[in-house]
């Protein structure tokens, strides 16, 4: 009896349960399709129960997954830490952030305050805004003696009048000009390929088209001295890269065979499974190098190079910079030296701004990989086009080209001359090859006087002489990022890695040349750059540009200039010692 | 042109029905021939020609000439033009000029506009707020929307597969041969070669001649669906809405263009060589200082590309262990020179102040990764005008959000630079907002200056650094001295040259980095050109750039405004010279792009997709530009209001609320106005 009590007072509730249950059941029911999924649910169950809790645990963990923001992730983050809105407010109060940038330093004003600035136009004999008198410069690029030529200065203006200055659009949004097709037509049949590309700007280029074809997971082999914007595009394409010494095609046939033995090893590893699904996924690889290297003025052994990336199946990507319009018989670059046809070079990158004495930069190749960059080359598609006045002054420069053989041959003649002189002079090497018109000039070994405080060898390999120096904090700063992991574990560098301290002591030399050789009126530069940000470090040089053609210095004049720089390194070298 | 002048037909306007309008290729000559206009229309382009003489340019080609690019492909010259009609209204004015007003520029290029109405002036009005309601479709567009892609990408698929087995050879490039891999994966490649591909008619259209208020398109056709393209050798003359011409200084006539020419004469076409290494002359010196004095900062900095100019220097500016935040929507260029500086990166919901708020909040609370130690600096990226929203940055709520935060601001100025506020001078002018309480602004000379590359502006350090540390500077070709000299003509007359400034706006002094006092906005100290530069009186005294300004300012708010009101949904705020028209679908983009350029009166547009946007937020963008005159954009109205009747467009208000789009014209002084 005293059983019904209770239950009796939970019978409106019981009732009620059922009832709304009854109800839920035939609302569920008079879905279409209802009885199907609960005829499904109830086979299931029968079947497996285990299997309604596995599907239930499912579809709470879908439901979670769905629900969960995709964006603030951090906070979902072991290292995360919970603060509330006061101690938010106490550490934003505390932070206190650098400055957004350090002060200059002096070396840093005096470097700036080097930079020499030209008065007028520039070309082989222009005013220094320092000088009274004209100086004869071996400093700007002017290979071809291409500045200020008459011709293309005409068909500049003319192109001016019809065209205006600026395209106002990328290439996608009608600022496709027909003078850009016109130009990428022209350097296409100047080089023999297919097709080629035009780009706003040179540095931009090689720095476009390596990610646009190099993702994250493919593999590129390239030279360890290669120059900043080549680095720039590797860092950018997340691709893995592995590194041979420097112009050395030896050391670029072991990685190589490295590679290929590690490839067989994996294959054999997996080998049931590859059997199984057929041939595995071929790598994406590339040896990207340059045809005169920027840093040094080296050559490449392009035949050499063809060889090696057909046997071991790589595509090759060849900066040809500072060889385009500037060896050859017509300027055509490295490809007409050897004569080696174009078509057995996958991508040839090249300046307009520097052998041309224009503006922009043009990669060639077949139609398939000019293609992908017009839809996939950053600096292509999210930049403007280059102006049209530029591509016409380019495309003009190549048809002079072609049909002056006489501006190539001067340069030649110019740059042995360069050469004859300069490979006697005492105290200096030269690492270029002797057909490039690009020439550095390297301190030899220990040419300075030891006496001086700050030149005892041993006190540069000891890390703490870069401390002493507040001038060097820039350089001791660790570079900014790495391009990839696979960069750390490399054999040593051929070239021997300066201190921090003996860079800036070999620069200071070299800007005293510089400025000694500008006193006496040749115009030269040294090799700048951005120490800390180079990974290997280059070491310091002074960069001589020769220049040919008409509109170049004539042979007396390189000679004189040579000589010139010839006794400003005797007399700087001799107040060292 | 006076208010009752507006309500009579304008010859360029298009009269025939919509139905019969929207399918027909310009055609029809039957069309009344501009009766009424025939008698000034000869006087006119006799007037034209006299403008174009004026220049001198060489016509013939000199001796030595090798290559035929121009002559062989550019045969327009100005009696052809005369030869032709001006059916289209692109050539010559719809009104004559009357004997006091003398324009000199070339209605192709800068369109004839003397109404003082048709002014405004772009400045922010303090308390109006800035917050852009999103408008959203109606969900059927939504659905079919994704309904269209889902189809694309199965049509796609398909193709891929069958097509592998039956034309092996069109699939060469995306399958390994020769034991290579293949150039591109075709997953990779999936989206440009199966849905990009069918809109490739809307892209990279060969052109020829000035970008300005017009641009003649080289005809072309597809033979294989849009993989390569025939040019057939014929030549259209469009509107031109789709260019970054802000100010409409893309001329090949007038004084710029005549500074120009100048300089090419004495300078040639090179620097030779990049800035750090005997590339530098003293023109690149002197417009360093122009632009420092013209956005109000203490030094400026040029690199000779806009998408170098980020992606070069920001790497200088953070390292490891600094913080970007950057804006989701920022430009690639941003992207690009971010990942090249190792910095973190944090991004924060487009222009959203909240988000960016708490964004901050975490990450300072937080600190680095891991370690918690205190972020070194924080440097926050931005755009001053995003290029494919329109939506204007809140600069005074990122100002007050930076007192108490204490991160750095970077502004991308490369589409408001000259197109926004009273002077030009970028989002701080048009907030009215000292520049110096900014860190860096950057922006580019390729839009508004009819020039190309860019610059970054701050304090003289911050510049100095750059120029040591930015890779440009060792790396890179300078800007060439015909692109300068652009840049100091164009900007210029924006600032005016000498006059004290008699506009009654408010303007601070501040100091240059030697100390020279200097008002902000301000007229340009004639010392600071070039002495062979001879602008023309009008430009030299402000005056022409003054009055572009105004009718940018005019131009951009009539036609955002137009097309809300003709009911279509747009983003962006009505400031802004950049107008997006929502699509949504992918098929309208082709559609929408054919029936405006084959009007009677042809417009070239630019339509834009996924990647660029999201993937449902397909639009047309136009861009307004100083060079149209009120009529243009009557035109480009009324092409839109009746594609937009046959796309199924206008979604964005009720019918009852929308004006038909012959009221918009005719109240066109008063829906700017307010």
């Amino acid at each position: 009896m005293s059983f019904v009590g209770p239950s009796s007072s939970f019978d409106p509730l019981f009732a009620f349960l059922s009832f709304s249950l009854s109800k839920a059941e035939s609302a569920f029911y008079s879905l279409p399709g209802s009885s199907v999924i609960a005829r499904y649910v109830k086979s299931s169950h029968q079947n497996d129960p285990g299997r309604t809790v596995l599907e239930l645990i499912l579809v709470v963990f879908a439901i979670r997954t769905l629900l969960q923001s995709r964006t603030r992730n951090e906070k979902q983050q072991k290292h995360f830490i919970e603060f509330d809105e006061k101690e938010i407010d106490e550490l934003v109060a505390e932070w206190t952030p650098e400055p957004l940038t350090p002060q200059l330093t002096p070396t840093e004003k005096s470097d700036l305050a080097a930079v020499p600035i030209i008065a007028g136009p520039n070309g082989a004999k222009p005013k220094v805004t320092k000088m009274a008198k004209p100086v004869l410069n071996l400093a700007s690029y002017n290979f071809t003696g291409l500045a200020g030529n008459e011709h293309i200065t005409s068909r500049a203006i003319e192109t001016l009048r019809r065209y205006g200055l600026g395209s106002c659009g990328p290439s996608g949004f009608y600022g496709t000009i027909d003078v850009h097709t016109k130009f990428e037509e022209t350097v296409a049949s100047f080089l023999g390929t297919e097709a080629a590309i035009l780009y706003a700007q040179s540095m931009a280029t090689i720095e476009s088209v390596i990610p646009a074809f190099c993702k994250r997971g493919d593999l590129i082999i390239a030279d360890k001295h290669s120059s900043f914007a080549i680095r720039k595009g590797l860092e950018i394409s997340r691709a893995t890269v592995r590194w041979y010494e420097h112009n050395d095609l030896a050391s670029l046939e072991e990685v190589l065979m490295t590679i290929e033995k590690e490839e067989k090893r994996r294959l054999r590893r997996r080998g049931c499974l590859s059997r199984l699904f057929g041939r595995s996924r071929i790598q994406v690889k590339y040896i990207v190098t340059e045809g005169i290297f920027e840093r040094d003025g080296a050559m490449v052994d392009l035949p050499k190079l063809i060889e090696l990336k057909q046997k071991y199946k790589y595509r090759l990507i060849l900066d040809e910079n500072m060889s385009f319009g500037s060896v050859g018989r017509t300027g055509r670059g490295l490809t007409e030296l050897y004569n080696v046809p174009a078509t057995k070079i996958d991508m040839i990158v090249g300046s307009a701004a520097i052998g041309l004495g224009a503006g922009g930069g043009f990669c060639a190749g077949t139609q398939a990989v000019i293609d992908h960059q017009r839809s996939n080359g950053m600096a292509f598609v999210f930049s403007a086009s280059l102006p049209a006045l530029l591509a016409v002054s380019a495309t003009e420069a190549i048809q002079i080209l072609s049909s002056t053989p006489s501006i190539l041959e001067s340069l030649h003649e110019n740059t042995r001359a360069a050469r004859a002189i300069l490979d006697k002079v005492d105290g200096i090497t030269i690492p270029s090859h002797p057909a490039s018109p690009l020439i550095h000039i390297y301190l030899k070994g220990n040419t300075f006087s030891p006496s001086s405080p700050d030149a005892t060898p041993t006190r540069f390999l000891h890390p703490s002489s870069a401390q002493n120096s507040p001038s060097l904090s820039i350089i001791t700063k660790t570079p900014s990022s790495h391009g990839s992991s696979k960069q750390s574990h490399q054999s040593p560098l051929s070239l021997p890695q300066l201190s921090p301290s003996q860079i800036a002591l070999e620069e200071s030399i070299l800007q005293e040349i510089v400025d000694e050789a500008l006193s006496q009126g040749v115009l030269l530069t040294r090799a700048k750059r951005l120490r800390g940000q180079e990974v290997n470090e280059p070491k310091p040089s002074i960069k001589l540009s020769i220049s040919g053609g008409s509109g170049g210095l004539t042979k007396k004049e390189v000679e004189k200039a040579c000589a010139v720089i010839k006794s400003a390194v005797g007399k700087v070298l001799a107040k060292r010692r | 042109m006076s208010p009752a002048a507006i309500t009579e037909p304008s010859p360029m306007a298009f009269r025939s029905s919509p139905s019969r309008s929207i399918f027909k290729k310009k055609s029809s000559p039957s069309l009344a021939p501009m009766t009424s206009a025939a008698s000034y229309l000869s006087a006119l382009s006799e007037a034209d020609a006299r403008a174009r003489g004026l220049s001198k340019s060489p016509t013939s080609t000199p001796a030595l000439s090798l290559s035929s690019s121009i002559t062989e492909s550019s045969e327009d010259t100005v009696l052809n033009e005369l030869d032709d009609d001006n059916r289209d209204g692109l050539l010559f004015p719809s009104r004559a000029p009357t004997s006091e007003q003398v324009f000199t520029t070339v209605h192709t290029e800068f369109g004839h506009c003397s109404n003082e109405e048709y002014r405004y002036v772009s400045q922010h009005i303090p308390g109006a707020t800035l917050e852009v309601v999103e408008k959203d479709p109606p969900y059927y567009i939504l659905l079919t929307t994704y309904i269209s892609y889902l189809i694309l990408i199965c049509v796609g698929h398909v193709r891929d597969f069958i097509g592998k087995r039956i034309y092996p050879g069109a699939y060469k490039h995306l399958m390994p041969h020769n034991g290579l891999a293949p150039l591109t994966s075709d997953f990779d490649s999936f989206y440009t070669r199966r849905l990009k591909q069918r809109l490739a008619e809307c892209f990279a259209q060969p052109v020829t001649g000035v970008a300005g208020r017009t641009i003649v398109c080289l005809d072309r056709f597809s033979p294989d669906f849009g993989q390569s393209y025939i040019l057939t050798g014929g030549r259209t003359r469009a509107l031109n809405i789709s260019s970054y011409n802000y100010l409409g200084f893309a001329q090949g006539r007038g004084g710029c263009a005549d500074a120009v020419e100048e300089s090419i004469r004495q300078y040639g076409v090179s620097t030779l060589g990049a800035r750090m290494e005997g590339g530098s002359c003293d023109l690149h010196v002197m417009t360093e200082a122009l632009v420092a004095r013209f956005v109000g900062m203490e030094d400026a900095l040029i690199s000779s590309m806009g998408f170098a100019t980020n992606s070069t220097f920001i790497p200088a500016l953070v390292d490891k262990g600094c913080l970007v935040i950057s804006d989701e929507l920022n430009h690639a260029s941003i992207r690009f020179g971010v990942r090249l500086s190792g910095a973190s990166v944090r991004m924060f919901k487009h222009n959203d102040m909240k988000s960016l708020e708490s964004l901050l909040r975490e990450s300072i609370s937080q600190g680095q990764p891991k370690t918690h130690r205190p972020w070194k600096k924080i440097l926050l990226i931005v755009e001053g005008l995003y290029s494919m929203e329109g939506t204007l940055l809140n600069l005074p709520a990122i100002l007050a959000l930076k007192k108490k935060y204490k991160f750095y601001v970077f502004i991308d100025e490369a589409h408001s630079i000259g197109a926004l506020g009273p002077h030009g001078r970028g989002v701080h002018d048009y907030f009215n907002v000292n520049p110096r309480d900014i860190d860096i602004l950057m922006g580019t000379f390729t839009k508004s200056f009819g020039a190309a590359g860019g610059y970054i502006a701050g304090n003289k350090n911050l510049i100095d650094r750059l120029r040591l540390h930015g890779h440009s500077g060792p790396y890179a070709e300078a800007m060439t001295p015909p692109v300068l000299t652009q840049v100091i003509a164009s900007m210029a007359s924006i600032m005016g040259i000498g006059l004290p400034s008699s506009l009654s706006h408010p303007t601070r002094t501040l100091y240059s980095a030697d100390g020279e006092a200097f008002q902000h906005p301000g007229p340009a100290a004639p010392a600071m050109l070039p002495s062979w530069i001879n602008l023309p009186p009008a430009l030299a005294s402000g005056q022409e750039g003054e009055t572009r300004l105004r009718r940018l300012a005019f131009n951009s708010r009539y036609l955002a405004l137009g097309l809300i009101k003709l009911g279509f949904i747009t983003y962006g705020d009505p400031s802004s010279p950049i107008v997006p028209l929502l699509l949504f679908h992918p098929g309208k983009m082709n559609l929408f792009h054919t029936l405006m350029k084959t009007r009677q009166t042809p417009i070239v547009v630019v339509v834009v997709a996924y990647p660029a946007t999201d993937l449902v937020t397909s639009r047309v963008r136009f861009c307004v530009s100083a060079s149209h005159t009120k009529e243009d954009i009557d035109v480009v109205l009324r092409a839109c209001d009746e594609i937009g009747d046959v796309l199924d467009l206008k979604l964005g208000i009720r019918p009852s609320e929308r004006w038909t789009v012959d009221e918009i014209i005719e109240r066109a002084v008063e829906l700017v106005k307010s």
